[in-house]
Parts: structure tokens; C-alpha cells; sequence
């Protein structure tokens, strides 16, 4: 016992890991990451509620971020909450329930199975899209994409016929990259249910 | 008695005593309230949340291992909201278990089964986790199967409780797993094998190594009997399919101290299967033994007896049930009318250090152990070195060892005092006097010269201290220690077999040559019954062993007669306590071998005077005799002084030999060298 205590200090208190989880931009990725945090951490597995209630909400937490989310997940999260409150020994435990419970009544979750995150933090649900009104076939995005990416030619005063510059959705991994490069903005994030029309 | 404490549970009118748990409360009153980690008898710990109550006036629900029983509390258990609670707990579990409840051999007996049939939950909602742990199943006792486990620790626990300290998880939360240090096999630890994790679990996670398709729970027939390995005479449960033996477990009841078994006890039972049997009634002719039929055997013992008359000695073990001694006894002193009948009992005791006397061991808040040395790990009275270490551990009981050598036990003692036992007891009875403490008279005039050590006013505080103090003393020291207990306390004479109280309270005693003479002199005729510690052939003209085992002796016999094993006999012993217990048969003789009180009624009725069974009654009276409690010189019994390994080894040596317990000796042997 002695040996655990000692090993507690340098354990990240729960309190700084629900400050980095704010960092997070999506609810749903906070949520995670904390738990996650908190399993390798300061969860102290003395009651199975809390031990197992948390391992099992971080799958489905899982699931919703990488859009593969039903609603059964939405259920599960909820049960494991609510249960979690109720029967965790600490109050460890309870604020981790009361972690995923704070987002369960706006639409942060469900809007996570239907295919969208609002945040746009969501990897699973964004595509990055090359806006070609606002492009000045600079380049700068195609030499910042580290994965080949980017398709398109440089352009070059007084020549003719060059491809326009897109992103090949199946080799993009959503770095951000080539968004922060573009001098021009012309790099959007959309939702890919949406489908919106690029440009306007 | 404590207060009793009146409470309403699930709308009914509950009582209990003050200081159990709502848990505990609960079941006294036929409620059971589902949990996995609670230990009836050990401290709650509150992990499994299972036994979440709900509790009038309380906002939370609370957990009813560790929430004491209050006048006037309105308890609810069954209330939707902890239901939930239960439901998802279990849900959880499953979500890691394997769902194969068909081929399982815990079935019927599982408590996660039932629970999940409890809360309807066909499979868990939750996704599946898989981990693929290794068995340990490279013992031929033990199976550990870390995937069914439920992360209850009542196994950690349980293992720590009675000093044993095997058993850490290793890891926490869904990762966690039960492991030896280093996450060794068992046997590479320090276990001995005693199996009372298999009791405790309540899952499949931990279970007898050789139940693989020998049947589950429903199909066994339990019997309730005593085994008779040891002096502590355990209490256990048999279950047996088909007439054979398929698991022993701890007969004691729930949550006591005396809820323990050995190796020995629990899986030496295959040993009444094995080659060492005797299985039908062997004589020597032109010096080697040969079957012959039980008429001739019968006749040929008693023509033997008849002629040898006087001349005729018997000896026994002090493991042969009441009725058996008590039919001995009348063979020897009214049929072949000799006065030279004695036990192996008499080789460590004198005869009225073996009557009755009991003590309390639940409630015991201090044990003095005078001259004893039990020890689990070399299986010297494994029981009551686990009773004195569980009542430490969960009762806050403490300890006094008083010995000449340093035994095992000393070293989690309270005090120890060590060197001549004799000694020490005079020293801690004139400190307990000095401190001001009632004692007789004859007492305080004979301890008048003694100055007692430092140490022995330490151990004399807390003696003083103690309310309930049980004084154990090995029976050579019995009358010394005795003394003691007119201070305070009872004082029980621990012997080293299993009926050894018994076989002197039915009479086996000498009024001829004793044990030891009968073995170094010569006799006409000597009738050896049971495991005596005899390896050589005494001088004697003819010799009759009546045995189970084809021990030392027997191979030396001019007639063997093929005795019923422990596990095959009726009849009932007197334990270490005094309590007169049953002996069941739980399967059929093997071969031709017969009980021991049916072969000397064969015997008397060839020699002429047929003797009747003995009344359970007459049992029962015999039982009775009370020892008066008085003050006696601090002596030691005279040439009592034996090997207490050497003698338990040999009393044993049939059992393991033929059993899979000679693995494990044979593992220690080598370890130890």
C-alpha cells in the first residue's frame, strides 16, 4: 500500500486532467480523453462500477468519435453514467459519470451518430476541400501535405492548362496542414454529411 | 450476548445483533442480498457495489457489507434504483466472461450465473473483452483460469487472512488479474496447497484441478463427515457420483475461523482408490503373503487369540472412530481377556490429559499456544495454525507462544516466550499474579520462588488484558497449562490424531503394558489396528494388523484384515475441542475390506463370545466425562516427548503415498534441500 501512495504523487490529479480535457474542442473528445486519462491514472480500480464502467464508456466513446456511434452507444453511455453515480465508492468515480453526463442532454452525442460533429473536431466527420475561387494555384499546401495529399500544378505566368488544386479525400489524414499554410483560405473543413456546395 | 437490535428490512420486521453488518442482518433474516466480495466472517470491502441498500433518511445508496444495523433503520433492497446498480455490474462482468455455463463445471453453483439469471440478462449489452490469460493448471490440485475471473479477491483475501499471503492482483480495474509474486506457478510459491481459495470463489476462476467432467454440483450426493488426518479433525463436506469420491470441501459453517482445510484433507481423498489399499485379507504362507478368504482369516485370528489369551496385546492408531475403540477395548478385556491394550495416544499423553474440555474459538481474543508448533506449511495441525492467524487477522485476537524452539507461528505472535515451556508458564502465571490478578492459593504459594522475566510481564499484560483467553497446550503440558486457565480462560490439550480424545474416553486404556512396552516386549499375539507410527516387527509369535494400507507393519504380518479407510466407515470421534462428531461413509468399502468394529465382532463370534455394536448412547455418556479443574504442580508429563513431525509424517505416510499428495511432498522435499 505504501508503494501505491508513493506512486500517486506523480499521478496527474484528476482536476489537471479535466483542465487538458477542456483543451479538446469537442465535447465528445473531451469526454474521452478523460476517462482515458483517468483510467491510467487516478482511477484507483477498488469498485467494479467505476473500474469497468469506465473502460466499457471509453469504447463506446470511441465508436462515436470515429462515427461508427449508434444509438445504442448513446444508451450505453448513459447507463454507464447514471449507474456509475450511483454505485461508485468515491467521488472519483461520480465525477467521471457526472463528466459524460454534462453533455448528455444537449445534442453534442446524438448529432455524433447522425454524422456530424459540431465542433468540427471530429476527424471521422470532416473533409478538407480546396476552395478553387479563392485558390492561387500557389502551392504552399501541396508542399506542407507530408502524405502526397494534394494534386494540382504550381502555376506559372503564361502558361496554360493546369490542374486545378484539390484534396484526394482517400490519402488525406486531416492534419490540418495544408489549412494552416493558405495564405489565401482557401482550405475549408466541411462536414461530410452536409455536402454542402464548395465555395460561396 | 450482545444487544439485539430491531430493523426493518424490505418492509418486514428484522432483528439482529448489535454490530453485524446490514448484509449479515439480512440473510439472519432470510433476505438474501446479492453480492460477489463479501466474506461472511471478514471485514466488507465494498468493491462489487452488488449489495448496494437503499436506507430511509439516506439520499445515497449505501453498501450493506460495510453499514452496521441501526435501532430503527428502514432498510430496502430491492429498490429499482439498486437494482440498476446490480444489474449493470453484472452486465459488466459478463461482458468479460466466457458465456459457456453449459460445459462449466460451476454451474448450479455459480453466483454470477445466478445473478445473471436474477436480473434476465441473456448476454451482457456491454462489448465483449477478451484477454487471453494462460491456465495454471501444472499442479494436480489447483486450476487458476484468470479469464472467468470476477475481480471479486475473496480468494486474495481469504489466502491473506490465514497467513498463507499467496495471492496479490497484479494490475487494476478491467486489466487486473489474481497472481502469485512474480506471477509464477503455485507451486513456485509459497502455497501449501490448502485449496481455500476454491471454497471462496464464485466463479470458475479457481476450482479443484480434476473436476474437468466429473460431474457439477447437482449430481453429487454431499455427506457431512470429519477428516481424520490430523488431531484438528476438520470438519468437511463430501460429494461423491457414483460411489466415488469427486471433491471434499470445508464442512465448517460460513464466516467462522474453523472454515479450513489442508491438502491433506481436501484432496488426499484419492488415496482410498489407490495401490496402496489393502483389499482382501492376506496370510503368510511359507513366508509370503497370500489372499485368502475371510472365514479363514476370522478363524485363524481367533484361534490365535484364543490360545495366546493374557499374552495377547492390542495396539490402534488414535484415529479409530469411538465405536471401533470402544469394541477393541471390550474385545481385548472380556473375550481374549488381556489387560495389554493401549493407543499410539499414549506415546504423547497421559490418559486424563485427553478428556473433555472445550473452548470457544469464535469469540477467543487471546490463544496461548504452550509448547505447540502448528504449522500450515509442513502440515503439523494446519487448522488451528489457520484458526490462530484468521482470528488475529479478522478478529483482532492476539497471540502468546510459549516455546522452547521457535516454531513458524512465534513469528507473528504478540509475544513470545521462549525456552523450557514449563519454565515460561511458571514465569507468565506469577507475572499475570504479580499484576494483582485472583488466583488459588495452592498457586500462588507454589510460584512463590519464581521471578518472572521482562518478557513474561510483557505477555502478562496482555493475558491480562484479554477477556476470552484459550490456552492450547500440547498434551504433555496440559496439566501445567491447565493452571494457567484457573486465572483465566479455558485450557485444551491439542493431541496429534484425530480421535484421540475419543479413543481414551472409550477406554483404551492400559492396565497392563502401555503402548511403547508392548511394542519393545515380546507378546504371544499382537493385534495392530490402524496407522501406527510401528515400522519394524515388535517380538511377538503372531502378527494380526487390521489396516487399510499396506503400511510397514502390515508387510511384516503373518495376517493382515482389510479395514474400511476414514471415507468408508460410520461411527463417530471426539475432536481436539471435545465435540463429539459424525463419521459418514460417503462410498463403499474397497474390495473386501470391512469395518473395524464389524471384523473384531467376526472375530469374538469365532472366538466364542459374540459382542454387540455399541450404543450410540453408551457413546454419548462415555463423552461425557468432565476433567475436574484443579490446580496441579507445573509439571511436564513424563517420556511424552516425541517427534511431532516424524510421528504425523508416519501416521500419514499411507495416505500421501498412495495419493497425488506425493507429488507435493516430493516438490517440497526438494525444495526444502
Amino acid at each position: 500500500m505504501a508503494e501505491l501512495k508513493a506512486d500517486k504523487t506523480n499521478e496527474p490529479k484528476v482536476d489537471d486532467i479535466k483542465a487538458a480535457a477542456e483543451e479538446k474542442g469537442c465535447p465528445v473528445q473531451k469526454a474521452k480523453y478523460y476517462i482515458t486519462e483517468f483510467l491510467s491514472g487516478p482511477m484507483c480500480g477498488r469498485c467494479l462500477p467505476c473500474s469497468l464502467g469506465s473502460y466499457e464508456a471509453v469504447v463506446r466513446l470511441d465508436r462515436l468519435v470515429e462515427g461508427s456511434g449508434r444509438e445504442a452507444d448513446i444508451a450505453a453511455l448513459r447507463r454507464i453514467a447514471t449507474e456509475m453515480l450511483d454505485g461508485s465508492m468515491c467521488k472519483k468515480g461520480k465525477d467521471t459519470a457526472k463528466f459524460i453526463l454534462d453533455w448528455m442532454d444537449t445534442d453534442v452525442y446524438r448529432e455524433h451518430i447522425e454524422g456530424r460533429c459540431p465542433d468540427q473536431k471530429c476527424l471521422a466527420f470532416i473533409e478538407y476541400r480546396v476552395v478553387p475561387e479563392k485558390c492561387t494555384m500557389c502551392g504552399l499546401c501541396k508542399d506542407a501535405c507530408h502524405y502526397g495529399a494534394v494534386h494540382g500544378d504550381k502555376s506559372k505566368p503564361f502558361l496554360s492548362g493546369y490542374r486545378p488544386f484539390e484534396i484526394r479525400q482517400k490519402k488525406c489524414v486531416k492534419c490540418d496542414e495544408c489549412r494552416k499554410v493558405c495564405p489565401e483560405e482557401a482550405i475549408v473543413i466541411l462536414d461530410i454529411k452536409k455536402k454542402e456546395p464548395v465555395g460561396v | 450476548m450482545a444487544k439485539v437490535i430491531n430493523l426493518t428490512i424490505d418492509g418486514k420486521a428484522a432483528q439482529a445483533p448489535e454490530g453485524s453488518t446490514l448484509i449479515a442482518a439480512a440473510e439472519m433474516n432470510g433476505i438474501h442480498i446479492p453480492n460477489l466480495c463479501y466474506l461472511k466472517g471478514m471485514k466488507g470491502i465494498g468493491a462489487c457495489r452488488l449489495c448496494l441498500v437503499e436506507i430511509e433518511g439516506m439520499k445515497a445508496p449505501m453498501i450493506s457489507c460495510t453499514t452496521k444495523v441501526k435501532e430503527g433503520m428502514v432498510v430496502n433492497t430491492r429498490t429499482e434504483r439498486v437494482q440498476e446498480v446490480r444489474k449493470f455490474v453484472v452486465d459488466l462482468i459478463l461482458s468479460m466472461h466466457p458465456l459457456d455455463c453449459m460445459t462449466c463445471t460451476k454451474a448450479g453453483v455459480c453466483n454470477l450465473q445466478q445473478y445473471a439469471y436474477d436480473f434476465e440478462i441473456k448476454e451482457s449489452n456491454f462489448t465483449r473483452k477478451k484477454f487471453g490469460y494462460p491456465v495454471d493448471q501444472s499442479n494436480p490440485f489447483i486450476k487458476r483460469d484468470p479469464e472467468y475471473c470476477v475481480l471479486c479477491s475473496r480468494c486474495i483475501r481469504i489466502c491473506k487472512s490465514q497467513g498463507t499471503n499467496v495471492l496479490e492482483f497484479s494490475g487494476r480495474g478491467v486489466g487486473a488479474k489474481v497472481v502469485t509474486a512474480n506471477d509464477k506457478p503455485l507451486q513456485e510459491s509459497n502455497c501449501t496447497f490448502c485449496g481455500n481459495c476454491i471454497d471462496v470463489c464464485p466463479v470458475n476462476a479457481i476450482l479443484e484441478s480434476d473436476r474437468w467432467r466429473k460431474g457439477r454440483e447437482w449430481e453429487y450426493t454431499k455427506a457431512a463427515t470429519v477428516c481424520l488426518s490430523c488431531g484438528n479433525a476438520c470438519s468437511t463436506i463430501v460429494s461423491t457420483k457414483d460411489g466415488e469420491v469427486m471433491k471434499i470441501n470445508s464442512g465448517a459453517s460460513e464466516g467462522t475461523a474453523e472454515r479450513f482445510l489442508c491438502a491433506v484433507g481436501r484432496f488426499g481423498f484419492d488415496s482410498v482408490k489407490g495401490d496402496l489399499r489393502v483389499t482382501a485379507p492376506m496370510k503368510r504362507v511359507g513366508g509370503k503373503l497370500e489372499e485368502t478368504s475371510w472365514e479363514d482369516a476370522i478363524a485363524l485370528a481367533a484361534e490365535k487369540l484364543k490360545i495366546a489369551g493374557a499374552e495377547a496385546s492390542f495396539i490402534s492408531s488414535g484415529s479409530i472412530l469411538n465405536e471401533d475403540a470402544a469394541l477393541m477395548k471390550k474385545m481385548a478385556s472380556d473375550v481374549v481377556k488381556t489387560k495389554n491394550i493401549d493407543s499410539t495416544v499414549s506415546l504423547y499423553s497421559e490418559y486424563d490429559a485427553m478428556n473433555s474440555a472445550t473452548a470457544d474459538l469464535e469469540n477467543a481474543d487471546l490463544f496461548v499456544l504452550v509448547g505447540l508448533a502448528p504449522d500450515q506449511w509442513k502440515r503439523v495441525l494446519p487448522a488451528l495454525d489457520a484458526i490462530v492467524r484468521k482470528r488475529m487477522n479478522d478478529g483482532g485476537a492476539k497471540l502468546l507462544v510459549l516455546n522452547s524452539k521457535e516454531p513458524k507461528i512465534a513469528s507473528v505472535a504478540t509475544a513470545f516466550l521462549k525456552g523450557d515451556e514449563v519454565k515460561m508458564l511458571e514465569e507468565l502465571a506469577q507475572a499475570v499474579i504479580s499484576k494483582g490478578v485472583k488466583a488459588p492459593k495452592e498457586m500462588i504459594e507454589a510460584l512463590a520462588h519464581v521471578n518472572p522475566s521482562d518478557a513474561a510481564m510483557n505477555a502478562a499484560d496482555v493475558f491480562e488484558a484479554a477477556k476470552v483467553p484459550v490456552i492450547f497446550s500440547s498434551p504433555a503440558l496440559y496439566k501445567a497449562a491447565l493452571n494457567l486457565s484457573l486465572i483465566k480462560g479455558d485450557a485444551v490439550a491439542v493431541p496429534l490424531e484425530a480421535n484421540a480424545k475419543g479413543v481414551i474416553m472409550m477406554g483404551m486404556t492400559s492396565e497392563g503394558k502401555k503402548f511403547n512396552e508392548i511394542i519393545s516386549s515380546s507378546s504371544k499375539v499382537l493385534y495392530a489396528v490402524g496407522e501406527t507410527p510401528v515400522k519394524t516387527r515388535p517380538d511377538t509369535g503372531f502378527l494380526i494388523v487390521q489396516t487399510s494400507y499396506m503400511t510397514d507393519l502390515a508387510k511384516q504380518a503373518d495376517l493382515i484384515l482389510p479395514s474400511a479407510a476414514a471415507l468408508e466407515s460410520d461411527g463417530t470421534i471426539i475432536d481436539y475441542l471435545g465435540r463429539l462428531k459424525q463419521v459418514k461413509m460417503t462410498c463403499e468399502p474397497v474390495g473386501q475390506s470391512r469395518q473395524n468394529s464389524d471384523i473384531f465382532m467376526s472375530v469374538a463370534a469365532a472366538m466364542g463370545t459374540p459382542l454387540k455394536m455399541v450404543k450410540d448412547t453408551d457413546i454419548k455418556k462415555a463423552a461425557k466425562t468432565k476433567v475436574k479443574v484443579a490446580f496441579s504442580p507445573f509439571k511436564r508429563g513424563k517420556g511424552l516427548d516425541i517427534d511431532v513431525e516424524q510421528f504425523i509424517n508416519d501416521m500419514r505416510i499411507s495416505t500421501i503415498n498412495g495419493s497425488r499428495l506425493l507429488w507435493l511432498k516430493e516438490l517440497e522435499t526438494a525444495v526444502a534441500v
